[in-house]
């Protein structure tokens, strides 16, 4: 249970998907600049990650690695989250249509987001089981929702405050990004 | 562009890039495989030649994760790969033993520990220390041992110090109690 | 000609992927500490990106349209795997050292978006152009990042194991930080600004 524990921190603050392994930087920089809009894409991302894990993980172990196609992994895993973004949308779609106008636009964008894909290699990589792997991505999609709140709260007030004209914009964005991941340094340590 | 063509052709043309997809890699794969695990030797060789120059082959035991180092057809030692607990995540340690039970050195195979200070443990002042020690003299200074640990960098120091102290005392065949 | 020209030169300057458009930052800041790292880079983004625009190219006619996206993401995909199997098995090293974000490129938002954008709809020539042009406009880009983070972050400069420079006095205490994630971003963002300043980009 601990080691879970620190699995969930380790991705959440630790090593920070975005700050630490820069991975989901389009949308960090794309939709953080509302904290509304910040939130639905966080949760949509957390979500994809979740069934995402769920999906590639038995299908690495048990139909890729017993059969000795473990190179087919980037092809099958994008595949995977392709179509599951798709299935994703729709169902949203049919069910929910408050939830759909407010992630629905995310979701699509979501394919090309190197956090999702990324956290199924690491997922394979470090060696997880199957309950690792799912609080590993539970870790990282609070990890990236958390960030991306952080920074669209700083970002929209930003917009009221008096910026450099050639900071303006993504430049300034950027520092912010730097000065949060030097914040986030402080967790290091927490899982030791 | 208007296509005519069946409501089935989207299926059809994606399954067959797919099939290309999987033939064309699998034939890269074939290709590759051989000289990739040749690479992975030749990395684990260079790491085990690092602590014993003198290396000639080395034996895996799969279950107990022991190399067992020869030259000229005698035993020069043993080597064992280690995971500590650093202060910012997982550090992995080459520990070599000599056939006198005595420490042959260690070295830092990965480690994410702060640049600056922890991270000095993969620097030769920090792991010249090991060499030639025994279990018990495996401990900080300030614990009554023979290593001194980096300033302002405790943790990362202890862990390792622990970590080859605990595997010379528990998993080596040789070395044991003193 | 001119219009091959203009395709070439458009992904250096006036479109560069990395500095004006945006694009593809997770391989650009992750695996910009050294210089080796990436050349690395840009040579697997290279040999991707053209392959995939002049495969894309060749195919445009008969891909249909409901399975776009899928069919760029599958030769995409496919491309990168052989690309990470290469590096693997003849340079380890480098392989090591460029990790999962050589997998990753499949998500790279500057190929996928070629593909998309240009090579579905010009021809061989154009797409190789636009390729080649969109590859230096990004090895530019990450050199120049790379570069800056390691002499401030080492003190010296290595290029594949030897010795080009290094700063005395900086490299027995190197401003580690440019070495850190966080040290990418300033960086980058210092960059972006110093571009704006010089009129390269514009200002928001």
């Amino acid at each position: 249970m601990s080691e879970l524990i620190a699995i969930f921190f380790s991705m959440a603050l630790v090593n920070n998907m975005v700050l630490g392994k820069f991975l989901g930087l389009c949308p960090f920089f794309g939709v953080s600049k509302k904290t509304s809009s910040a939130f639905s894409m966080g949760i949509a991302v957390l979500l994809v990650m979740l069934v995402a894990s769920a999906v590639t993980w038995p299908l690495f172990h048990l139909l890729l690695v017993p059969y000795g196609f473990e190179f087919m992994r980037t092809v099958i895993f994008i595949l995977v989250i392709a179509s599951l973004v798709q299935i994703i949308e729709m169902s949203i779609k049919r069910t929910n249509m408050t939830l759909y106008n407010a992630l629905g636009i995310y979701l699509p964008l979501i394919t090309t987001n190197c956090a999702v894909l990324g956290i199924t290699f690491i997922n394979i990589d470090q060696q997880y089981g199957f309950a690792q792997s799912m609080v590993a991505a539970l870790g990282a999609g609070v990890g990236f929702t958390l960030v991306l709140l952080i920074m669209s709260g700083i970002r929209e007030r930003l917009d009221l405050a008096d910026v450099p004209k050639v900071f303006k914009g993504a430049p300034v964005a950027f520092l912010i990004a730097g000065l949060l991941g030097l914040a986030f340094l402080a967790f290091g340590g927490m899982v030791g | 562009m208007t296509k005519q063509r069946g409501s089935a052709y989207p299926i059809v043309f994606l399954t067959l890039v797919v099939l290309l997809s999987v033939v064309s890699l699998t034939l890269i794969d074939a290709t590759t495989h051989e000289k990739i695990l040749a690479a992975q030797e030749a990395e684990v060789q260079e790491m085990l030649a690092a602590l014993f120059p003198t290396l000639e082959t080395y034996q895996f035991e799969e279950t107990s994760g022991l190399y067992t180092i020869l030259a000229e057809g005698a035993v020069i030692g043993q080597a064992r790969m280690l995971q500590a607990g650093g202060y910012g995540g997982a550090i992995d340690i080459l520990v070599g033993l000599q056939p006198d039970g005595k420490l042959r050195g260690i070295r830092i195979i990965s480690q994410q520990e702060t640049p600056g200070l922890g991270a000095k443990i993969s620097e030769p002042t920090f792991l010249d220390q090991f060499v030639g020690l025994s279990a018990s003299e495996v401990e900080l200074s300030k614990d009554g041992g023979a290593i001194d640990a980096i300033t302002g960098a405790t943790i990362s120091s202890r862990a390792v110090a622990d970590e080859v102290r605990d595997a010379i005392r528990d998993s080596f065949q040789e070395g044991g109690d003193d | 000609m001119k219009s091959l020209i203009k395709a070439l030169t458009n992904g250096i300057l006036r479109a560069n992927p990395t500095f004006i458009l945006l694009l593809g930052l997770c391989p650009t800041l992750a695996v910009s500490t050294s210089i080796d790292n990436a050349f690395g880079m840009t040579g697997s983004v290279l040999f991707v990106l053209l392959a995939a625009n002049v495969i894309v190219s060749l195919l445009r006619r008969w891909i249909p349209d409901r399975a776009r996206i899928p069919t760029f993401i599958v030769i995409i995909a496919t491309l990168v795997t052989i690309v990470d199997l290469a590096l693997k098995a003849y340079v380890p090293a480098l392989s090591k050292s460029l990790g999962m974000y050589v997998p990753l490129i499949v998500v790279n938002c500057i190929i996928l978006g070629r593909a998309e954008a240009f090579a579905s709809k010009n021809n061989v020539a154009h797409s190789i152009a636009d390729a080649v042009g969109m590859s230096v406009g990004f090895g530019v880009a990450i050199l120049l990042i790379s570069f800056v983070r390691q002499v401030l972050g080492s003190g010296k400069l290595e290029l594949f194991n030897v010795s080009v420079f290094s700063i005395p006095g900086l490299d027995s205490n190197p401003a580690a930080i440019f070495l850190l994630p966080m040290g990418a971003f300033f960086v980058i963002g210092v960059l972006l600004a110093l571009f704006r300043w010089v009129g390269v980009s514009e200002c928001e």
